[in-house]
């Protein structure tokens, strides 16, 4: 893994969500993010971390007619591209490889 | 609670974001999520988008300041200097409250003017473009007014003008929409070509906006409706496109909502195809309508009045009957409803520049505290000076000191800003002026925002930058005298001037509360002259006639008889109700004003004062307000007339030509006369009803009390003369029920009653005749400037307390010294006063000399409450600016006997060892 497709955690939190939630775009990312890990999320980061997936090669952005909704404003989906599902899944790997024979350090603390 | 984030700060988060993706995308999802927590009816939505915008920019705007930390020291000093400004706010928390309050409250007021003076002073038209936005007027020469009636020229303007595209027009209308439960409302609504929404550029919330093919004939009938309209009648019903309503007798499928803020072309709420008659349409005929368009690319305001010129040249050649005198300008869109006058931009530029002192005395009295709390740390400073730091760094660290304070008062000021207008700004504003333009936004601008950040700035260097320049003046000899045991800051001249200066404004300003009493004192007693109490009033309007090509002038004529009958039907049904007295009509309620006419009597032409010679002291008023009402006025307000007779049916007759007048029309007019038998006749103008034209007398056959004739806001008593005329003949109809018991009681009989009779009746304002004083917007303004006065009034008293309590209190060693040396107390005393006195003396006399000023300038104006004013210095003026020198003085004393006390019970030796 190089160091470009490495994952910083909102990185990683925001690529597997995207790949979770269907037609994921920033208002949907939002919530299912504030959902699952309790916390507040800004739109400002969210947007700057999309773009540097973007730039990685990890998602793809596109923007679509509203349709009359939102005060005309359009939504911008979020795809996750198969360098993203692989560098996901790297990711995992390595964390699982971290994560080996201390479970039970921590289940005691 | 609105759906939609407050528009300032969506705004500012407009202005952070790159354009493109990420503004599109993120703007709107952050208003999809703003508006969910709004219907979660969750706390605190609006902090949690402030939150969001500061975090954008601190993710798209943050790099600059990241560079400056790299690449320049001055980013460093600075940030040191606001970290040191920050903990002397937590050191000194009695400076940090007073002077913050006082420069939140000064921001504050400055906001609140600059906010009302710029939206009437220089509105922009909130539309892509809006400054190429223009209209089209025809301006009659002979009438020296506007024509309105220019169906006939639009159709030639828009095939015909190339430097204007997208020409179209619009008219007013009101149309009454019947709900599900059969009661109809009265809504304020644009015919309008579809063309509008182009020049506008506004997409519509859900649905479409209209099409040109709605305007063709036979075309189905179809209604935009604008977002409020939508919230109050349809509950922001997501799916009432396509649904069908009633509007002005026809069924009218609803086919788009308009998105929050819409409201063109001046404050409509529900948009209709304006179908222009494709037949050979006579020219100066049809309805009203108003002309607008772009300007082409390339054209200019210029170009376009030369073509429009040669086409108007053109028409006064072919139609010489109807266009000879008749001139088409293009003017910008805005200044085709109201352009400011010189007077009017030199008052707003006065209120604006009243605020800005207003924040440069406050600030001045922060830096009289701010260079207090400097003189006790005067040593710190000398110390600071000793190991190197320059004047100028001294200085800018006092400057950061006081623009901490700046930047958390700018802060509180905005926010309290933008509750006053949310709170008070709306209401005052259209309790003037009615429903506001949508162009008109009371809400936080951008450029408010920048100049609340100029306010701060201004006053942190009045309160930071003087205190600075002063205390570091003489900094080596200070070092030096510090090394010797001596030293201490002194107030000089400037300081004394900013304490005298402190001390007038602080006398000047209750002139104001002053003011404000005479206004309210006038207000409550310009009276009805009858049992307003026992009146329900409320305004009837019926609906325009829908146009539909050439027959639109005929049509006009029809529901006006119609209307006749339908009031009469009205009025009978309401009689036969228990508790109900009696119902009459007029055409303005009394006290809301009635338009004012030259006159003429045939016994005395007009008259100059120069003419009179000494006999009078006044010339006689040759100016009337008139009203029109119903022949039972009089006798259902119980007001029957005092003399002659009252008017009956027959007066109602073509060719009859009678009117009935007031006591003040008797008292002004005629001065004394007697009334009956007097010819009256207009001289240029007539009352619309008066359609007999100029020139035409008028028998005066009755006189009554006073009767409400004027408003409380115009100068001087008002000549009431009262024409007779049927309630569809009237250009505003308001119906007036004498009630037994409470009359707003009455109001869903009343509205139930009305649509019985005809569904297409909108009734709207309704009110107790009493009521329509409180009403009054400008009442409530002053109440607030009064409430400014104050405030100001208590931080400028807490203010001079505290620096002459200082003053005193620096001279602790003097006292010693001079007791020391034998000095009597009295004597001390003496010396201690007299400095303070002199200031405190000089500043009242100057603030007697303001308020005379104040006055003289007010009296110019032509502000009713000029007329209250006193016209000459009383006694009791004298008394009452007595007392109040008596209490400024008071305080004075106050602030310089406790410190001169204590000073004085200090042994001299301990005294001497103070520093």
């Amino acid at each position: 893994m190089t160091n470009r497709a490495a994952l910083g955690e909102f990185e990683h939190l925001v690529l597997a969500t995207a790949l979770r939630v269907k037609d994921a775009y920033g208002a949907e990312l939002m919530r299912e993010l504030e959902e699952r890990t309790g916390r507040q999320v800004q739109g400002g980061s969210l947007y700057v971390t999309i773009d540097r997936l973007e730039r990685k090669g990890f998602v793809v952005t596109r923007l679509e007619d509203p349709n009359g909704r939102r005060a005309g404003r359009p939504k911008r989906y979020v795809e996750v591209t198969a360098a993203g599902v692989r560098a996901l899944a790297e990711q995992r790997d390595a964390l699982l490889r971290a994560w080996q024979d201390i479970e039970q350090t921590l289940d005691r603390a | 609670m609105s759906t939609r984030p407050p528009a300032f700060l969506r705004r500012l988060l407009e202005s952070i974001l790159p354009p493109g993706p990420i503004r599109e995308g993120l703007v709107g999802d952050l208003d999809e999520l703003y508006a969910e927590r709004t219907a979660q009816g969750r706390r605190l939505t609006g902090a949690w988008y402030l939150r969001q915008v500061a975090s954008a920019a601190v993710r798209y705007r943050g790099g600059r300041r990241g560079n400056a930390r790299k690449g320049g020291s001055w980013f460093d000093g600075l940030f040191f200097d606001l970290r040191v400004g920050g903990r002397m706010l937590v050191k000194f928390p009695g400076l940090t409250i007073v002077g913050g309050i006082s420069m939140a409250f000064a921001i504050c007021a400055g906001i609140v003017i600059f906010e009302l003076v710029t939206a009437f002073g220089y509105p922009t038209l909130p539309v892509p473009a809006g400054e190429r936005v223009v209209q089209i007027r025809s301006w009659d020469l002979v009438a020296g007014r506007p024509e309105e009636r220019v169906l006939y020229d639009f159709v030639v303007w828009r095939d015909e003008l190339r430097s204007v595209i997208e020409l179209g027009a619009w008219r007013d209308v009101t149309r009454t929409m019947i709900d599900a439960g059969g009661e109809g409302r009265a809504v304020h609504a644009a015919e309008i070509t579809a063309s509008g929404f182009r020049v506008a550029g506004a997409a519509p919330l859900l649905g479409r906006v209209l099409a040109l093919t709605d305007e063709r004939p036979g075309a189905a009938p179809v209604a935009v409706l604008g977002y409020e309209l939508w919230r109050s009648r349809f509950g922001g019903d997501p799916e009432v496109v396509g649904r069908s309503v009633e509007l002005g007798g026809q069924r009218t499928t609803i086919v788009g909502v308009m998105d929050d803020g819409f409201g063109f072309p001046v404050s409509h709420q529900l948009w209709m195809p304006l179908r222009v008659p494709t037949g050979n349409q006579e020219p100066r005929s049809g309805p009203p309508i108003r002309v607008f368009g772009e300007l082409a690319p390339g054209a200019t305001l210029e170009t376009a009045q030369a073509e429009l010129t040669a086409l108007g040249g053109r028409a006064a050649v072919n139609s010489p009957a109807t266009h000879e005198f008749l001139q088409p300008r293009v003017l910008s869109y805005l200044k085709g409803f109201y352009e400011p006058s010189a007077t009017d931009l030199v008052l707003a530029y006065s209120i604006f520049f009243f605020a800005l002192m207003l924040v440069v005395v406050i600030c001045g009295n922060v830096a009289l505290l701010l260079f207090a709390r400097a003189a006790t740390r005067e040593s710190e400073l000398v110390v600071r000076s000793a190991l190197g730091a320059g004047r100028g760094r001294i200085v800018a660290q006092m400057f950061a000191e006081a623009l901490v304070l700046g930047g958390v008062a700018a802060v509180v000021g905005l926010l309290a800003a933008r509750s006053v207008l949310a709170m008070w700004g709306v209401d005052f504003l259209e309790g003037n002026m009615g429903r506001l333009p949508f162009w008109i936004d009371v809400g936080l601008s951008p450029a408010t925002v920048l100049v609340a950040i100029g306010l701060a700035v201004l006053g942190s260097a009045v309160a930071g930058i003087l205190p600075g320049i002063t205390v570091t003046r003489g900094m080596g000899s200070r070092l030096r005298r510090a090394a010797a045991g001596a030293g201490g800051v002194q107030f000089g001249g400037i300081w004394s001037a900013v304490i005298v200066v402190q001390v007038a404004v602080t006398v000047a300003f209750p002139s104001i509360a002053y003011v404000q009493f005479w206004q309210v004192r006038h207000t409550q007693t310009f009276e009805a002259g009858f049992a307003a109490e026992e009146y329900l009033t409320v305004r009837i309007e019926q609906d325009a006639p829908i146009l539909s090509g050439s027959e639109a002038d005929s049509a006009r004529q029809v529901p006006a008889v119609s209307l006749a009958l339908t009031i009469d039907e009205l009025r009978r049904r309401l009689e036969a109700e228990p508790g109900v007295g009696g119902v009459t009509y007029i055409d303005r309620l009394p006290r809301t004003g009635h338009r004012d006419y030259e006159i003429e009597l045939s016994d005395a032409p007009l008259v100059t004062a120069q003419a009179l010679g000494g006999s009078s002291p006044l010339p006689p008023l040759r100016e009337a307000d008139v009203a029109l009402i119903d022949p039972t006025y009089f006798h259902v307000l119980g007001k029957d007339v005092v003399a002659g007779r009252a008017f009956n049916g027959n007066d109602l007759a073509p060719g009859t030509r009678v009117v009935i007048v007031d006591h003040g029309f008797v008292d002004q007019v005629l001065q004394g006369r007697n009334a009956l038998g007097q010819q009256v006749r207009f001289v240029d103008d007539v009352p619309f009803e008066a359609a007999e034209g100029p020139g035409s007398w008028y028998e005066v056959v009755g006189v009554v009390e006073e009767l409400g004739m004027g408003a409380p806001w115009k100068r001087g008593r008002a000549a009431g003369l009262y024409l007779p005329a049927t309630p569809d003949r009237l250009e505003t109809l308001h119906m007036m029920v004498h009630v037994r018991g409470d009359p707003m009681a009455l109001v869903p009989r009343v509205r139930e009653v009305a649509a019985a009779v005809d569904a297409t009746l909108g009734l709207t304002d309704f009110q107790r005749a009493d009521d329509i004083l409180k009403v009054w917007g400008s009442a409530l303004w002053l109440v607030v400037a009064s409430l400014f006065a104050a405030i100001a009034l208590l931080l400028s008293l807490a203010g001079i307390y505290a620096v002459l309590s200082f003053t005193v209190t620096r001279r602790t060693r003097e006292v010693g010294v001079r007791v020391a040396l034998g000095a009597g107390r009295a004597r001390v005393f003496r010396e201690i006063f007299r400095r303070p006195l002199s200031w405190v003396g000089i500043g009242v006399l100057s603030g007697s000399l303001l308020i005379a000023v104040l006055a003289a300038l007010a009296r110019g104006t032509n502000f009713s409450w000029a007329d209250s004013l006193p016209s000459r210095f009383s006694l009791m003026h004298l008394a009452t600016l007595m007392g109040y020198a008596t209490v400024m003085l008071g305080i004075c004393l106050l602030a310089c006997v406790v410190p001169t006390r204590r000073a004085l019970g200090v042994e001299p030796t301990e005294a001497l060892g103070t520093d």
